[in-house]
């Protein structure tokens, strides 16, 4: 009866398709979850590069020039790209102001905020650290935002948003519950990063993160502050180098074949390896990374 | 006891008053600073050397083209300096940025030039926000979006000085007037966009609107030489696109304008003038590959030739004035590439060329040189985002001297970049 129903509305659906630039995948996809076929999401940033320097093509203005509306991460971590985008597009759907326009981190609480805003300490994000889909109890934070926005902007659709977000929590509830447990043996596990993006899984884990081994955000590793990870490695015992997929690992690869520690490739999006191709999957491989000994 | 009559009530009015709480500045009832625009100061030094001095290169010109494009020289009063103008230190510029919304409607953006010469408005505009059908209104004073290189500003260039084709032709800011700009990108899948602008006219080696007086008239009522162009008086279009092959984006781009010109260079070593109509065609290809989030390699190329026509004054000597019909028909390009190997290195190469100077004077076509070349090579680290140096080496062929012989130029530069504040993120 369902089907037969959604069969009757599809013409009308068609009619009120909406048009959603996101500017990375996993916001593709949680959009996707939400709006299911009454959105078509169209994606900015490539989910195997690093998300502070997604390049602002061409092509990307003509995606922004069509978009009906504009979903983003915020807290800061599109300053280098997206601005120029919008400037361009020419569409005033997508400027911040506009109510088809959703800064995501509004919504979250952001961890490490920096006590001092100076780029001395480096590329710093002024409003805390904004990996923070990185943690999967963040993921139904932003799901609603998502709905919310969605039926802000499409009142017409809106139960069925609701719906979908409904059943996206309750798929996503029975996989966080599984996460946890197979994530629990590894509380208080001390890593090292390349740069600190995995804040937030860290945290939703319990794992700590005791150096990284760029100097400061943004700033390419340096042979002393390389030697100084080495040596916080010798004493310390983490289990392993998070590495994103990204940046060269070739500093990595030197701090392994001094202290023997491992280094375990985590991507950080949907797309950033090919076998990622959903959020399941991103933290079924993140888990799985930690907990395949 | 004046003195003391003034200052006893207000002695007294102290020891009464309750000293003003200061309160933390989020909760002062009329504090603004929320409002305070992106605030970004951008410092440009180099250090120079030449295997010529600065004297000798002040005179240098490109026969038929332009002349004074290097080194620093006067101009109706006061003196003008191109970037690393003089052999040692160069402070080129501060560049001071403000940029905010004005209001649902519009961005206000400024960019204030602070040389040692004195300050000039570099760019300040408003550009609209909430236009409908992909249509963008720009006015002000503003960069033209001719070609490619004209939009951008300095620091982001390539290399440390301008094109060649770009500095002769249009002189060291390129198309930067005052007046506005529409632009529309098409609702295609593919990258387009058109635009036109109507700007006043007031480029200093192409497009001019003032009446240009004869010198050696006595009477100051006698009729001037050339009748002041009626302004706005340039008018630019241009079309451009982009396509996405995997990692690699290859943008075309066509432009055009077309102005009056009023060149008054009188006062000049040689003394002549020019009163006529000009057009500029511009072709630019940009082909950007990039190997990952860092690391990529750039070929652009731009082409431009300009078409003038009309009357060139002279002052053979100061109680004559003579006058050709002239025209001149000149192109050239720069052709460069580089190569970013990852966040703190950069390397590239260029390549330029006029090589088209036809000049006419009276029907009858002049002897001119028509092959003006320079190469040039550079090395750039960057520490961070925020800072970068730059070690530049040209070798240019393009100039001549007073007697007419063509000298060679050799340049060293080592250039410093260095960015702090607010600084808005760069186009592709």
């Amino acid at each position: 009866m369902q089907k037969l129903l959604f069969i009757l509305l599809l013409p009308a659906a068609l009619l009120a398709h909406l048009n959603i630039a996101v500017t990375y995948p996993y916001i593709g996809a949680l959009t996707r979850a939400v709006g299911g076929d009454h959105v078509t999401t169209v994606v900015l940033a490539k989910g195997n590069w690093d998300p502070h320097f997604v390049v602002p093509r061409p092509s990307l203005i003509a995606k922004m020039r069509r978009a009906d509306a504009l979903i983003m991460n915020g807290g800061q971590l599109e300053i280098g790209w997206l601005p120029p985008l919008i400037r361009r597009g020419n569409n005033p759907k997508v400027n911040p102001s506009a109510p088809t326009f959703l800064n995501l981190a509004q919504g979250i609480e952001l961890i490490n905020k920096p006590s001092e805003v100076d780029r001395a300490n480096g590329d710093i994000h002024p409003a805390g650290n904004p990996h923070f889909h990185l943690d999967p109890h963040n993921i139904p934070l932003l799901a609603k935002q998502i709905a919310l926005f969605l039926a802000s902007i499409d009142a017409e659709h809106k139960s069925i948003y609701e719906k979908n977000l409904e059943n996206f929590n309750a798929e996503w509830g029975k996989n966080l519950e599984r996460w946890t447990r197979v994530m629990a043996p590894k509380q208080g596990m001390k890593v090292v990063q390349f740069h600190d993006n995995l804040a937030y899984f860290n945290k939703a884990f319990g794992l700590i993160n005791i150096a990284t081994i760029e100097p400061l955000p943004g700033i390419p590793p340096s042979p002393r502050h390389t030697l100084d990870v080495i040596g916080k490695i010798r004493a310390e015992h983490p289990c392993c180098i998070l590495h994103d997929v990204y940046h060269s690992t070739k500093t990595a690869e030197y701090i392994r074949d001094k202290t023997g520690i491992r280094v375990i490739l985590m991507p950080h999006d949907i797309g950033a390896l090919e076998s990622v191709d959903s959020l399941t999957a991103l933290f079924d491989y993140l888990t799985k990374a930690l907990t395949d000994d | 006891m004046q003195k003391t009559f003034i200052s006893l009530p207000l002695f007294c009015a102290l020891l009464f008053a309750d000293a003003a709480t200061i309160l933390p500045v989020e909760k002062r009832t009329f504090e603004q600073s929320k409002f305070i625009p992106d605030i970004s100061l951008i410092l440009d030094a180099s250090y120079v050397t030449r295997n010529k001095t600065d004297d000798e290169i002040a005179h240098y010109e490109i026969p038929g083209v332009a002349h004074g494009i290097m080194g620093a020289h006067a101009h109706d009063g006061h003196s003008h300096a191109t970037y690393n103008a003089y052999n040692g230190f160069n402070l080129n510029y501060g560049e001071l940025v403000l940029s905010s919304s004005v209001d649902p409607y519009f961005t206000l953006d400024g960019t204030f030039h602070f040389s040692e010469n004195g300050v000039e408005i570099e760019e300040a505009y408003f550009t609209s926000t909430a236009l409908p059908y992909g249509l963008r209104l720009r006015g002000g004073k503003l960069l033209s979006n001719f070609g490619r290189l004209n939009s951008q500003h300095h620091h982001y260039w390539d290399f440390g000085d301008m094109p060649l084709v770009y500095q002769a032709f249009l002189g060291d800011h390129g198309i930067n007037e005052k007046g506005v700009q529409l632009q529309w990108v098409a609702p295609t899948e593919t990258y387009l966009m058109f635009g036109g602008e109507v700007l006043q006219g007031e480029n200093e080696m192409m497009f001019g609107t003032a009446s240009i007086a004869d010198p050696t008239a006595t009477d100051p009522d006698a009729a001037p030489l050339a009748e002041s162009a009626d302004a706005p008086a340039l008018f630019v279009a241009y079309a451009k696109t982009a396509v996405d092959i995997g990692e690699t984006t290859v943008m075309p781009g066509i432009s055009y304008a077309r102005g009056t010109s009023r060149l008054d260079h009188f006062e000049d070593e040689t003394p002549h003038a020019f009163s006529g109509m000009s057009s500029l065609y511009g072709a630019d290809l940009t082909v950007k590959h990039y190997f990952d989030s860092y690391s990529f390699l750039t070929w652009q190329s731009e082409w431009m030739m300009r078409d003038m026509k009309g009357t060139q004054y002279a002052q053979p000597d100061a109680n004559t004035t003579t006058s050709v019909s002239l025209r001149k028909e000149q192109a050239g390009y720069y052709t460069q590439l580089v190569y970013a190997y990852n966040m703190n290195w950069r390397t590239g190469v260029r390549y330029d060329n006029i090589y088209q100077n036809d000049v006419t004077k009276n029907g009858t076509a002049q002897e001119m040189e028509n092959s003006f070349e320079r190469i040039s090579a550079m090395v750039e680290y960057h520490p961070s985002e925020f800072s970068r140096f730059r070690l530049q080496y040209n070798h240019n062929m393009a100039l001549y001297n007073e007697d007419g012989d063509r000298q060679s130029v050799d340049t060293i530069m080592l250039q410093a970049n260095i960015a702090i504040g607010a600084h808005a993120a760069h186009d592709f």
